[in-house]
């Protein structure tokens, strides 16, 4: 049977957290440690994914097929070779998009809406 | 270096607290720690309080969201069996409310230091004389001063003495209570002032007592209590401004913080007192006296010098005052206490038992909940063999239960918090005046910490341990039918835990009972004088208005020429020291027969009180031979004192003393006085206290200001209250009267605190007695389910309902009597050290413990009477059935 896309709509919205993770894979594979600071690099601190956490939300991420372990590594002078590294799986992906999508409409909407564009209303 | 160290131990800890997570597998695992020890490293970098954000957001990380499944777990199953669970955890942190409560008096009456610098180098100072049997009296204003001067045990030593004082405001007069301190007393404190500042040193200097007739020098100064201040109007303003005390002006330097009870927590105000300005003049020709102890003197010890070390050297110093005044000093030394002990020794005895008390109540509730967990456990044990059957891992089920634990300790400790920031504040509005530092007694993070260590620890053994043991069932045992082995097992289990709530339930009992035969040994014994319908209006007039001895007479002539136009007053009398009021002067002096001078100084003392014509017929207090004052025992007139019994037997043995002389050592010097009668003994200072030796001085002989006066009515004297008062002040209108009471409300003051516990011990007993009724009840309901079959057996074979119904109240009995005997054992030993408390009762009182063994067979009958009645009622072919 030919391998039919399944339906991303039941896992939106996305956990932010569950997100931020998801972008930061985005670019390429990751280890846990590269994830947790990409996460607090991009968000300039305001999401800090700590250890137990992120572990449980990667195996949770992983059992929705969302993400993978990575048998492709960085350059061996950047590799840590005892570390799991985390890509994004083809369903991830449409997921990402999906939900990046759905964010993108709520915030045209919320630009579109007169009382974000006129704040100071007399 | 020092943070490595911090950083070292937060990745160890780290990697130990992972164990937590042992669901998840190795290399997850190892992930996770190697993570946390880069964050760590990292946040190392960028200082403290990064490293120690960090560590607490891992920690956080692990144990929260790391347990979270096992939370969601126990949150499942505590919704499953909400009621027991729920209803263990409201028992719980209802004895744990109550333990904590009392808790935090303990804590602030007797753990927590003292609000001063350093307050263990804080003592109190006595003089003691081993050979009369003196000992803990307050030093004489003469050794104090040599004290100060002279030793080298002490930074600083400071004397005080209480005054009552009237306040003087613009809507009339308050009366109040302050001391008058001594140089050092701050010193001796270190205790900075809330507002303003404290007195210097030549402030001190001159300074006469406020009731004294002597003039100041200087401006008169007051530093007021936190209290006074807020009544006042708290004005910060109020620094530097005067304040019109006893009839003078004083400038008020400062006011101190609001839990500064220095001497105790009814001192209102602070005055500067110098010693040697009020023995001054022809009546103290060798200056302050030696022989005149009366003092409350507290120093602070050098630092780095131990107390004993202290009291060496005072010792060293107090034999050379011997050497140097044989006369008023021999046989007399100095005793040191620490002051943290005498602020507390009031009511430590009672505070520990009240204390233990509920301790063992907790124990019991612990004990009940503990059976039910095990009953509890029982009903699970095939519910988790199953689970163990299935292939679940040992420790994932234990994981969860300890889940479902810490889930129940958090509703306990919830509960308890609760309800322990309500009840401190009701027990300190409920508790007896007498409990020292009572101000200090509130919610704080220590009484926090103990609710919460408490409530782990009775949630531990009253429920964790029980599911736990249930946790570890023989997989084939318990799925067998009826999982006889873990029952029977547990059934003994429970057997023990109501033995032991038996136990103590008979302790409290007994306690209970000796408080109350101590109580009514109290209200009923004879105080040597009429308690009933006595009114006692206490009376401080301004000595700036009242300077010489025929204006004070003449004052209280009028005062009670005034009051006895009060139709319901029969007769009044007025008198310095009346039993159980803590208001007039009172104080003991060397006397002797006239034919007897002692050899040396071993004079004995007697308590000096002046009183007015009429006082002992209007106390009610006998006369047992001669006569009692008239008006002519006017100034002037003869001296003449009555005595009462103990000193009559102690002077003259048998022989009649009416008439004979009597030497007094009191102001001039020793002196003769005529005896003219002899009362009835009583017991001045409450029930417990015995007679001591008394003489009365007829008040016209020598005015005292500050007296007691005392009516007997007609009728109930507090309705004569306000007439009386208005009779008082009709003689001076600017003169308030101090208070009024009557003796039934003092005598009932006195015995207050014995009031307060035994209220307490009967609740706790009462308690016990059900939790105890509650056990034994349970367990036997539960032996009865257990057994039905083999009572069916029985039955089914000819044992009789009656026989069976027997058996059961019998296996109560066993209960009983293990328990009861083990409870008297305790307390007849617990009886002994709290012999102190008691009252006219022996701690082995056969009535009160024979009366408590039979109360607790009764209530132990009754709670067996349904079980053996179900046992009795059981269908042997329907049970031998299911």
């Amino acid at each position: 049977m030919p391998d039919r896309p399944r339906p991303v709509d039941p896992l939106l919205p996305l956990k932010p957290k569950a997100l931020h993770i998801l972008l930061a894979v985005a670019d390429g594979p990751r280890h846990g440690y590269g994830i947790m600071q990409e996460v607090a690099e991009r968000t300039d601190g305001q999401v800090r994914l700590w250890p137990t956490a992120l572990y449980g939300l990667l195996r949770e991420l992983e059992r929705l097929d969302l993400i993978a372990e990575s048998a492709k590594r960085p350059a061996a002078e950047e590799d840590d070779e005892r570390r799991r590294y985390f890509a994004l799986t083809p369903r991830g992906k449409r997921v990402l998009d999906a939900e990046v999508r759905r964010l993108t409409a709520i915030v045209s909407h919320a630009r579109a809406s007169r009382a974000l564009r006129k704040p100071h209303r007399a | 270096m020092k943070n490595d160290r911090v950083l070292r131990w937060c990745a160890r800890s780290y990697a130990r607290l992972l164990s937590v997570l042992r669901g998840r597998d190795r290399e997850e695992r190892q992930a996770i720690r190697d993570d946390g020890a880069r964050l760590l490293a990292s946040a190392h970098t960028q200082g403290h309080l990064t490293l120690a954000a960090t560590w607490v957001a891992l920690v956080w990380d692990l144990l929260v969201v790391g347990a979270r499944h096992d939370l969601k777990q126990a949150l499942r199953s505590l919704v499953r069996a909400p009621a027991v669970t729920v209803g263990m955890s409201v028992l719980l942190g209802l004895g744990v409310a109550a333990t904590t409560t009392l808790f935090a008096f303990v804590d602030a009456v007797l753990l927590r230091p003292l609000p001063y610098d350093q307050p263990d180098r804080l003592v109190m100072i006595w003089e003691g004389n081993a050979s009369q049997h003196r000992l803990r009296e307050g030093p004489s204003p003469g050794n104090v001063l040599d004290w100060v001067g002279r030793n080298d045990a002490f930074e600083a030593i400071t004397a005080s003495m209480r005054v009552s004082a009237t306040l003087r405001a613009r809507d009339g007069g308050t009366p109040l209570t302050g001391a008058h301190v001594t140089r050092g007393f701050f010193d001796v404190y270190r205790r900075q002032p809330w507002l303003g500042r404290t007195f210097q040193a030549d402030e001190y200097d001159g300074a006469v007592s406020m009731t004294s007739r002597l003039p100041a020098h200087g401006e008169p100064v007051v530093v007021l209590s936190h209290q006074l201040w807020q009544a006042l109007g708290a004005d910060p303003q109020l620094v530097g401004e005067t304040v019109d005390l006893e009839g003078r002006h004083r400038r008020v330097l400062g006011v101190m913080p609001a839990d500064f009870a220095v001497p105790d927590a009814e001192a209102k105000f602070w005055a500067p007192w110098d010693i040697r300005e009020s023995y001054r003049g022809p009546r103290f020709p060798d200056g302050p006296p030696r022989d005149f102890r009366f003092l409350r003197v507290a120093g602070r010890m050098r630092a780095g010098l131990s107390i004993q070390g202290a009291e060496a050297r005072m010792r060293t110093l107090a034999s050379d005052l011997e050497a140097e005044h044989p006369e008023t000093n021999a046989g007399w030394s100095v005793q040191l206490f620490p002051l943290a002990d005498e602020i507390a020794r009031s009511s430590r005895l009672e505070l520990l038992i009240v204390f233990s008390a509920m301790f063992c109540l907790l124990l019991l509730l612990c004990a009940n909940v503990a059976s039910l967990a095990i009953a509890r456990g029982v009903s699970r044990t095939r519910e988790i063999a199953i689970r163990l059957a299935l292939g679940a891992g040992g420790s994932r089920i234990r994981r969860q239960l300890i889940a479902e634990s810490a889930l129940s300790a958090i509703v306990t400790i919830g509960i308890a918090l609760l309800l322990t920031a309500w009840s401190v504040g009701v027990a300190v509005s409920l508790a007896p005046d007498g409990i020292p530092r009572l101000h200090e007694v509130a919610m704080n993070a220590r009484v926090v910490s103990f609710a919460a260590l408490l409530a782990v620890f009775v949630v531990g053994i009253g429920s964790a341990v029980p599911t736990l043991r249930a946790s570890r069932p023989q997989i084939a045992g318990a799925l067998r039918d009826g999982a006889a082995i873990s029952a029977s097992t547990s059934g003994r289990l429970r057997a023990r835990l109501v033995v032991a709530e038996i136990a103590a339930a008979v302790l409290l009992l007994v306690g209970a009972g000796l408080l109350a035969r101590t109580y009514a040994e109290l209200r009923r014994v004879d105080v040597g004088f009429d308690r009933s319908n006595l009114l006692v209006v206490r009376v401080t007039p301004d000595a700036s208005r009242y300077r010489t001895n025929a204006q004070t007479i003449e004052y209280y002539r009028q005062v009670l020429d005034s009051l006895r136009t009060v139709p319901a007053i029969a007769s009044v009398a007025a008198v310095t020291a009346l039993p159980m009021s803590t208001i007039g002067a009172d104080f003991d002096r060397p006397y002797w027969p006239e034919d007897a001078r002692p050899e040396g100084p071993r004079a004995g003392q007697a308590s000096i009180r002046m009183a007015t014509p009429e006082y002992f017929g209007t106390l009610g207090r006998a006369v047992i031979a001669g006569r009692e004052f008239t008006d002519r025992d006017a100034f002037g007139a003869p001296r003449v004192v009555v005595v009462n019994e103990e000193l009559a037997t102690m002077a003259w043995g048998t022989e009649n003393p009416i008439g004979r002389r009597l030497i007094l050592d009191y102001q001039q010097g020793p002196y003769p006085y005529e005896v003219v009668g002899i009362v009835r003994d009583a017991r001045y200072k409450g029930p417990r206290s015995e007679a001591a030796p008394e003489i009365f001085i007829p008040h016209a002989q020598n005015p005292y200001l500050v007296m007691n006066v005392i009516a007997r009515t007609t009728t109930d004297p507090l309705a004569v209250a306000q007439t009386a008062r208005a009779a008082v002040l009709r003689v001076a209108p600017d003169q308030p009267v101090h208070s009024i009471t009557t003796m039934d409300r003092l005598l009932g003051d006195a015995v207050q605190q014995d009031r307060f516990s035994l209220l307490l011990i009967s609740l706790f007993a009462v308690a016990g007695l059900v939790t105890a009724a509650a056990g034994v009840y349970a367990l036997l309901a539960y032996l009865v389910v257990q057994r039905r079959r083999e009572i069916a057996l029985r039955m089914a074979l000819g044992a009789s309902p009656r026989r069976v119904a027997t058996s059961i109240v019998v296996e109560s009995l066993v209960l009983a009597s293990v328990g009861g005997t083990i409870g008297i054992v305790g307390a007849a030993v617990g009886a002994r050290f709290a012999r102190t408390l008691l009252f006219g009762v022996a701690p082995e009182d056969p009535v009160t413990f024979v009366t408590a063994v039979a109360v607790l067979l009764l209530v132990v009958l009754a709670a067996s009477w349904l079980p053996a009645r179900r046992a009795a009622l059981i269908n042997p072919a329907r049970a031998m059935k299911s």
